[in-house]
Formats: structure tokens, C-alpha cells, sequence
């Protein structure tokens, strides 16, 4: 690779930081912003907004709230999804298209038909509404970004190394957990990180499926209505530095695990 | 490359988990369990089964299910069901999208968008993981790839929100240029095809960057440094060896990126222009303002995600075919 | 705002107060201590923290809110619940009243529970509007308008008297406004009738009107910055000036002007509408006895609908709520007598006929 080339790579690498990040600090800064609307200029600054957010109770049990509901649904979601992954990758059999087109179906249907969908469906299924419908309708509604992430992975797998583990006498699933399982970690993680996402940031379905306690996504647009203030913009920066911080925990505590696992 | 890749595997798989062998070892060898196993692949008939059951009741009674209420709904007159009328099957829902201009524009208009954003949004992330998987230590590229991530924590109507600070008549970027002299009066960035397309790539680049680092990261540097051996140029060495060997990556980002525009609704609706009417808005319509005509609307998304579905297949089926075409 | 231009600004329906008793700052005379919980589906902030709190305490009622954020979605979701709902006190806007009622979601209200309906200005609780099929169906609390705001530095008064400024080349790009709501604005501009009602009769009659009020914003499109739908976009789109002017509720408007921007708010000439929030009890609701009760405390004191216009910007109904208003919050939900006078209320009539007609002319409006 020549250095020019080089150059220019981390040229547009740096100028993508810039991008994503911009956004991202004027969302911060605007939390200081002392008015009830948000925008330049800014005149007089306060830290009332920030402040605001840790006294007010229904705040922090929405963002525990909604970050209960994303770990549980992408628990299901992985699962389903891996499993349906493993079903529909290199395999041939009689329907495997429509099975494939049924696993994506929740993936292309416009957020407010899923929602109301979904909440139809559910009084068929007697599932009330609240917390369990949530996790449901948002387990369902990711389940096809998990299958389409883990089958590309898969599709990669050289399958003599299976075809190995068989000849030394490997059960099917002995094999599935010692050479495939490994194999898509990389995918499982990425795929969990856009199911949290996806779970988190939902306003529609939460909304039709939620019962009298709002999440996160649904206390911020409830609050839109009366206006675009510091104070939401205040709740998202706390609400970012906290799930950023539970992610590095996790992240720590996992690696932690493994290196205790491996000594 | 999967003969490198499987012998990379390979030896990480036996050294990561020595202590566990014996824990397998023993698995494999119980009684109760050898007997299962011994049931449940009795034929590979009943190892199908077992392996299709599961999934199989899930899509049908998760994934279908709540699809058959509406695709129920689409061909009724009326829902919900106002006392005291009676429901009648009709395809009329259907045939109105046909009929009128305005319904189906705002639809081409979409696929169009959707498609249009899918590339832009790989083109700009294309460089961005490459340099994140060939540029950057092993020991860093993780830390970055995290870094990149976390604005896509923010909720997207917050997000939102920012990109119009950014970019309003008051907005940072109009400042910044004003501040070095170079307009005098503010450039109208917000409600146009522009300020939507940032907004949407700006939500949508974390579902290209993810796969296509994946993808780029198993890449063996050893592949491109041969073909620069035998004196490929570096726009060639791309081309007939990095890009045929990440399709893969490239075909799922697409596929997630083209599904996940195409619903989008907020976002445009609250970037764009008078003129930018996506499907999605015209679908909530007839659950927002008229109450009455759920059966429409849920024609309409019927339409819409059976057209999704079909593009995504052929997309799909295409770059196999490439793929194919390449390991040959 | 001196005082002196205050003093000629009127509270809506000033002129049709009657003397009202003062109310009792204990909400409940006769509070039975009943216990239990009462549903309600409102905006942010429709139901006051410190009102809730008292409220609680002293009935023992525990109130759950969930917030909604717009009229459709709570229309869909009180649907899809039906007819067993979970929610016994919503928020309708009034002119939204017949959809519901023909859907049967909505139970008509005892007026005769309520022994604090006399603390609501009669201009909105006695009006003819707020009848249908013989029974009254909400209690008003907030009081809503279309306005057309504009930014006081860029546009003046004497501009702002009338509709047509909206669709003047000087102010091209610099203009937004909800299409829904202006075709009603645009109809009554034309000289029409924007309720429709004097067209039920003539089908051929509304369409046509229609059709003209179409053709008048499909060719006015080249001129107009956004579409919006939000009260939260146009306050953007203020702040940032992205816009000089446009149409908007009275509410966003307000609180604008409540936080110093530099905006007014005019009724122009040509006229506008009125809408009015009320809260409504649900059919089948589960917990009526604890709602009336619930209803008859939020109507007991103006300081009550005061805090509530403080909190959204739109016009309490509540007899007396302005002597609670600060200077400045009087100011922006207050309009000269002779704007005033040139403003009707949204009436549900002939929803059914206009909407049939105005929601596809919305949509071409947008494709065109």
C-alpha cells in the first residue's frame, strides 16, 4: 500500500469520526443550553438540565426499564436467530425460501402496521400488555437481523473442519458447540450489539405493546410535545454515559471470565 | 484463504478451551446422553426434524402470525369494526394504490432512496473499515470500533434533533462558515434531499461498518501483499482480490441497510423537504389521520414489504451467483 | 410587552364570563377516601405533578399516566383494546369527538357528578359544539387555535394581518405550515366554509372546494420551506431560522414567546379555528366512579388550569385561570377583541365528508 493511499484512508477515517461525533456533541452541549429549546446561539449556560435528570425518579427507572427489555428480547432474539441461521445456511430442502422469507418478514414491515400487528396478535395470544409484551414484540422484530448477520458468518465456515469433528466421532452437536459455536462468536456479538440498538431506540411498538410505565424512547417522545428542550437532550447524554459504561463492565467482565476460565 | 482461516481457527478453538475437553470428553461418553443422541440421529430424517422443528413453529406462529392479521385486515372494508356494521372481503384496497399517482410514487420514490442511500452509505463506509481492519494494530481496532459505536446509542429523534442544529440557518456548520468569512447570508442545508441523506446514513452506516469490518478483518493480509509480488497495482489488487473476497460482507450490510431504510419514518419526515414524501409516511397516514382506513394501509404495507422481499431475494441471489463466480 | 398593549388583549370568551364562585383549594368536599387507581392516557404535563401528588394523598386514588403523543396513535391503540379498555380517562381534541363516539370508545359524560363543571368558562362547556346526539362527551381543559406566528425581527405586524403573507414571494423559503390543518385555512381564506357543514347537503359542492383549496397550495408548493407535523418542528424551525413565518398552533407559539424568542402570534383577518382538548371518559372504562372523581378534582381550582397553561402554552378553559398567569404568559395566550372575533371552532359535523375528501388532496398535495 503506498503512503498517498494511506494518507487519504485515514483522511476519510478521520473525516467519518467527524461526522458521527458532531451530532453527537452538539446533542451534549445543548444540555447546558439555559433556555427551553435548543439551537444556537446560546446565551446563558446551566447544569440545571443535567441535574434535573438524576432528581427525577421516573427518568432513571425508564432508562432501567428500557435497558431490561433490550437485554431480554436480544437474549430470545440470538437464539431464535442463531438457531434459524444454522436451519437455512448450506442446507437444501423442500421450502427453504419460504422459510428464509418468513425469518426476514419482521424486518420489512413498516414500524407502525408491526406495531399494531403485533398488538392485534397479542390479544389473540392473550399476552397483556406491559413488559413481557415488549420483550416479545421486540425479540420477534429482531430475530431477522441475528439470522442474516450469523448465516453470513456461517456461509464462511470451511466445512471440512466439521466434516473432521464428525470422522473423530463428534455428535452432531457436540460438533455444533465445539467448532460452529465458536466460530460465530464474532457475529453473535455484533448481531447482539444491533439487536440492543434496535430494542432500545424503539418508540413504535413499545408504545402500542406498553402498558402505564414508559420506556425510554417513549418518555422522549411524549416530552417532544411540548418541545424540543435541553432537558431531553440532557436525559440522552446521561442515558449514553450510562449504557457506554455498562457496556465497558460487560465488556471488562467478559474478558475477565474468559482469562479466569483459561488459567 | 480457508485453508488459512481453518488452520487459524483451528489452533485457537484447541488452545482456548483445554480444560473444557474434558468436560466434552466425559458429555460424550455419558450413558443418558449417547442414548439421546443415539435416538435423536437415528436417520438423518429425524436429525432434520429435530434441528427444523424448533424454528420452523417459530416463524410460522411469531413471524407469520401477526402478518395474517393484517394481511386479514388489508382485505376487509372496515377495522376495527364499528358496531352495528357488517365486514365484507374486497380486494378494492389493493386496487386503489394502482389507481392514483400519489400512492405510488411515494413508493417508487422510497425503493429509489433506499437503494441510492444503501450505496452511498457503502461507499462511505467501505474506507472506514478498511481502514479499521488493515491500517489499525489488532490491539486498537476493537477500541475504534467501539468509539464509532457509541453515537448510535443516542435514540434516533434525538439524533435527529442534532442533525438540524447542525445544519439549520443557525446552525453549526452555517456558523463555522460564517465565522471564516466565507458566505455572507446562511445556506438553507435543512429540508432537502440533502439533510435527509446525512440524517438516514448517519443512522444507517452501524449496519454496513459492522459486517463489513467482519468481513474485512478475516482477510489474510498475505493474499494482497502476493498479488502485489506479481506486480498488481493497488486499484487492481482491490478489485480482483479484496472486493471479490468481502461480497459477502458487502451483500449482508446491503441487504440490512436497504431493509432498514426502507422503513424508515421519522427521520425523514422530520429532515426532509416538502417534496420527500416516503411510503412509510403515506402508509401512517392512514392510521394517523383517518382512523377508518386501517385495511388500507395495511394493502399498502402489505405491497411494500412484499416488494422488499422480492429485491432483497434477487439482490441476494445475485451476489451468490458473484461469489460463486469468483471461487471458480 | 408595555402594559398599555396589554391592557387591550382579551382572553378568549372573556366577554361571556358570568361571576364565578371561588373555588375551594381542597378539591374534595367530600372525599370518601375510596382507594384504588384511576388510567389515563394525556400529553406531558396535561395532569400537573404537584395536583397529582395532592391528589393522591388525599384520596388514596393512585393515578397512572401514560403519555401519548399524538391523537391517531391514541385512537389505534384505544381501538385495538377495545371493547374491554385498560384506560379510563383520555384526552380528545373536540372536533375528534364523533370518531370515537361512532367507534363507541367514548362514554357519554354525567355532567350531574360534576360539582365543579360550573368552574369552566362557558364559552367552552355550554357551546353548541360540544354536544352531540343530545349528550356532552368531555370535560374542556385546554384551549387550542390555528395562528399564524411569525418572527418579530424578519416580519411585521401590519404583514402579519392576513393569510396571504404565507404565500408572498418575499418571504419564499422562509414559510411552513401543517397542510391538514390549512386546507381548513386555506377554504376559509377562499370564502368557504372550512367544517364543511354547510356542504353536507352537496357533495359535489365540497369537492369542488376542495379541489380549489388543493390547486391553491400545489401551486403556492414552490414557495414553502417544510410541511410539518409537530409543534416541536416548528419551534425548531423558528429557533434555527429556518423560517420567518408560518402557521402553527397557539400552544408551541406560546412557549416561544414564554422563553423570550422574539415571536407574536396573529389571528388574520380572513379568520382561523379553534380546537379545544377535553378529557373523556372511556367506555367500559374500569374504574368510572374513581375518574368522576378524578375529573371533579382537576376542575376544582383556576390555579389548577393556570399551572396547566404555564406547562403547554395553550389557553386554560377554566373560569378566573389568568390572574394565576404571570405578565408574559398572560401576553401569549391572549389576542386583541377584533382577532378574536374572527375565530370559529373546528366542529365535527361533517368530519366524515371532509376528511373523506381532504386527506387524499393532503396527499397529492405532498406528491405534487
Amino acid at each position: 500500500m503506498t503512503r498517498g493511499n494511506r494518507i487519504l484512508l485515514s483522511c476519510i477515517y478521520w473525516a467519518f469520526v467527524l461526522y458521527v461525533f458532531v451530532p453527537l456533541l452538539l446533542m451534549i452541549l445543548m444540555g447546558f443550553k439555559d433556555s427551553k429549546f435548543i439551537g444556537f446561539p446560546i446565551r446563558s449556560w446551566t447544569l440545571d438540565w443535567y441535574t434535573g435528570v438524576f432528581a427525577d425518579a421516573e427518568v432513571v427507572s425508564t432508562l432501567t426499564y428500557s435497558v431490561a427489555i433490550a437485554v431480554l428480547s436480544t437474549l430470545i432474539s440470538v437464539f431464535v436467530g442463531t438457531w434459524l441461521a444454522v436451519l437455512l445456511e448450506g442446507r437444501r430442502f423442500f421450502g427453504r425460501a419460504a422459510i428464509f422469507g418468513l425469518t426476514i418478514l419482521p424486518a420489512l414491515v413498516p414500524g407502525i402496521i408491526s406495531a399494531i400487528a403485533f398488538r392485534i396478535y397479542a390479544r389473540l395470544l392473550g399476552i397483556e400488555p406491559g413488559m413481557g409484551a415488549i420483550v416479545w414484540a421486540h425479540a420477534v422484530h429482531n430475530v431477522p437481523f441475528v439470522a442474516l448477520v450469523v448465516m453470513a458468518r456461517l456461509s464462511t465456515l470451511p466445512k471440512s473442519q466439521i466434516e473432521a469433528a464428525r470422522d473423530l466421532g463428534a455428535d452432531p452437536i457436540i460438533a455444533f458447540l465445539r467448532i460452529t459455536f465458536p466460530y460465530l462468536i464474532p457475529a453473535i456479538l455484533g448481531a447482539s450489539i444491533f439487536c440492543l440498538l434496535l430494542s432500545f431506540d424503539d418508540f413504535v411498538r413499545s408504545f402500542f405493546l406498553g402498558g402505564y410505565e414508559p420506556t425510554l424512547p417513549v418518555l422522549i417522545f411524549a416530552k417532544l410535545r411540548s418541545g424540543m428542550s435541553p432537558e431531553i437532550n440532557a436525559i440522552a447524554t446521561v442515558a449514553l454515559v450510562l449504557t457506554a459504561a455498562i457496556g465497558i463492565w460487560a465488556e471488562r467482565f467478559t474478558r475477565r471470565a474468559n482469562k479466569d476460565a483459561k488459567t | 484463504m480457508s485453508n488459512d482461516a481453518a488452520a487459524r481457527t483451528g489452533t485457537d478453538t484447541a488452545a482456548g478451551t483445554k480444560p473444557a475437553r474434558t468436560f466434552w470428553g466425559g458429555l460424550s461418553v455419558w450413558a443418558p446422553y449417547t442414548a439421546l443422541m443415539k435416538l435423536a440421529t437415528a436417520s438423518p430424517r429425524r436429525q432434520f426434524v429435530i434441528l427444523a422443528a424448533f424454528p420452523i413453529l417459530w416463524v410460522l406462529t411469531q413471524h407469520l402470525g401477526p402478518m395474517l392479521q393484517m394481511l386479514r385486515v388489508s382485505l376487509t372494508d372496515a377495522y376495527p369494526v364499528a358496531p352495528g356494521v357488517e365486514q365484507h372481503f374486497t380486494l378494492d384496497n389493493y386496487t386503489r394504490f394502482f389507481g392514483e399517482r400519489i400512492f405510488w410514487q411515494p413508493f417508487f420514490r422510497t425503493l429509489i432512496f433506499a437503494g441510492v442511500l444503501t450505496f452511498c452509505t457503502l461507499i462511505l463506509t467501505y474506507p472506514v473499515a478498511y481502514f479499521l481492519a488493515r491500517h489499525v494494530s489488532r490491539k486498537n481496532q476493537m477500541l475504534m470500533l467501539l468509539l464509532l459505536l457509541i453515537p448510535f446509542w443516542v435514540g434516533e429523534i434525538v439524533r435527529t434533533y442534532a442533525i438540524m442544529i447542525l445544519l439549520g440557518n443557525t446552525g453549526a456548520v452555517n456558523l463555522v462558515l460564517k465565522w471564516f468569512g466565507l458566505i455572507d447570508r446562511p445556506v438553507p442545508f435543512m429540508y432537502t434531499t440533502f439533510s435527509m441523506g446525512v440524517g438516514i446514513v448517519y443512522l444507517t452506516a452501524l449496519y454496513m461498518l459492522l459486517p463489513l469490518y467482519s468481513a474485512l478483518e478475516k482477510l489474510p493480509k498475505s493474499y494482497s501483499e502476493a498479488a502485489a509480488d506479481l506486480g498488481a497495482g493497488a486499484w487492481t489488487r482491490f478489485r480482483r482480490v479484496t472486493l471479490p473476497l468481502t461480497l459477502e460482507g458487502i451483500s449482508s450490510g446491503c441487504t440490512l441497510v436497504f431493509l432498514i431504510s426502507t422503513g424508515f419514518y421519522a427521520t425523514p419526515v422530520l429532515l426532509g423537504g416538502p417534496s420527500t414524501t416516503v411510503f412509510a409516511e403515506t402508509i401512517a397516514g392512514f392510521f394517523h389521520v383517518a382512523g377508518d382506513e386501517w385495511p388500507t394501509g395495511a394493502a399498502f404495507a402489505t405491497i411494500m414489504f412484499v416488494t422488499a422481499m422480492l429485491l432483497t431475494g434477487v439482490f441476494q441471489k445475485l451476489m451468490y451467483t458473484l461469489r460463486k463466480g469468483d471461487t471458480k | 410587552m408595555t402594559k398599555n398593549t396589554f391592557s387591550r388583549r382579551h382572553f378568549l370568551g372573556t366577554a361571556a364570563m358570568t361571576g364565578a364562585a371561588l373555588a375551594s383549594p381542597v378539591y374534595l368536599r367530600s372525599a370518601k377516601a375510596a382507594g384504588g387507581e384511576v388510567n389515563i392516557w394525556t400529553y406531558n404535563d396535561f395532569v400537573p405533578k404537584a395536583f397529582k401528588e395532592q391528589f393522591e394523598a388525599e384520596t388514596g386514588i393512585k393515578v397512572n399516566v401514560r403519555l401519548v403523543d399524538d391523537q391517531g396513535k391514541q385512537f389505534n391503540l384505544l381501538a385495538a383494546e377495545a371493547p374491554n379498555p385498560t384506560v379510563d380517562i383520555m384526552t380528545v381534541a373536540g372536533h375528534r369527538f364523533l370518531q370515537f363516539i361512532d367507534s363507541e370508545l367514548l362514554a357519554p359524560l354525567d355532567t350531574g357528578r360534576l360539582s365543579n363543571w360550573g368552574n369552566i368558562n362557558p364559552t367552552f362547556s355550554e357551546s353548541d359544539w360540544a354536544t352531540i346526539n343530545g349528550s356532552k362527551w368531555g370535560a374542556p381543559i385546554l384551549s387550542g387555535m390555528e395562528v399564524l406566528s411569525y418572527n418579530t425581527e424578519m416580519v411585521s405586524a401590519e404583514e402579519a394581518a392576513s393569510w396571504d403573507v404565507l404565500f408572498s414571494e418575499k418571504y419564499k423559503g422562509q414559510t411552513a405550515y401543517i397542510i391538514q390543518d390549512m386546507m381548513s385555512i386555506v377554504m376559509l381564506m377562499l370564502g368557504y366554509d372550512g367544517n364543511m357543514v354547510a356542504y353536507m347537503d352537496d357533495p359535489e359542492k365540497a369537492a369542488a372546494i376542495v379541489e380549489e383549496a388543493k390547486q391553491f397550495l400545489i401551486s403556492k408548493k414552490p414557495l414553502v420551506r417544510k410541511y410539518y407535523d409537530g409543534g416541536a418542528e416548528v419551534q425548531q424551525m423558528f429557533v434555527n431560522q429556518d423560517i420567518a413565518l408560518g402557521h402553527s398552533w397557539n400552544g408551541p407559539a406560546a412557549a416561544l414567546i414564554n422563553d423570550g424568542f422574539p415571536l407574536a402570534m396573529s389571528i388574520p383577518k380572513e379568520g382561523s379555528y379553534g380546537f379545544v382538548y377535553t378529557y373523556n371518559i372511556a367506555n367500559n372504562a374500569p374504574n368510572v366512579d374513581n375518574a368522576y372523581t378524578f375529573l371533579d378534582a382537576i376542575l376544582a381550582s383556576p390555579e389548577i388550569g393556570a399551572s396547566m397553561t404555564k406547562a403547554s402554552g395553550f389557553i386554560s378553559t377554566y373560569k378566573d385561570a389568568s390572574n394565576y398567569l404571570t405578565d408574559l404568559e398572560k401576553a401569549s395566550t391572549s389576542f386583541p377583541e377584533e382577532q378574536l372575533a374572527n375565530l370559529q371552532f373546528f366542529r365535527a359535523e361533517a368530519n366524515e365528508l371532509k376528511y373523506n375528501l381532504v386527506d387524499p388532496a393532503v396527499e397529492a398535495v405532498k406528491a405534487a
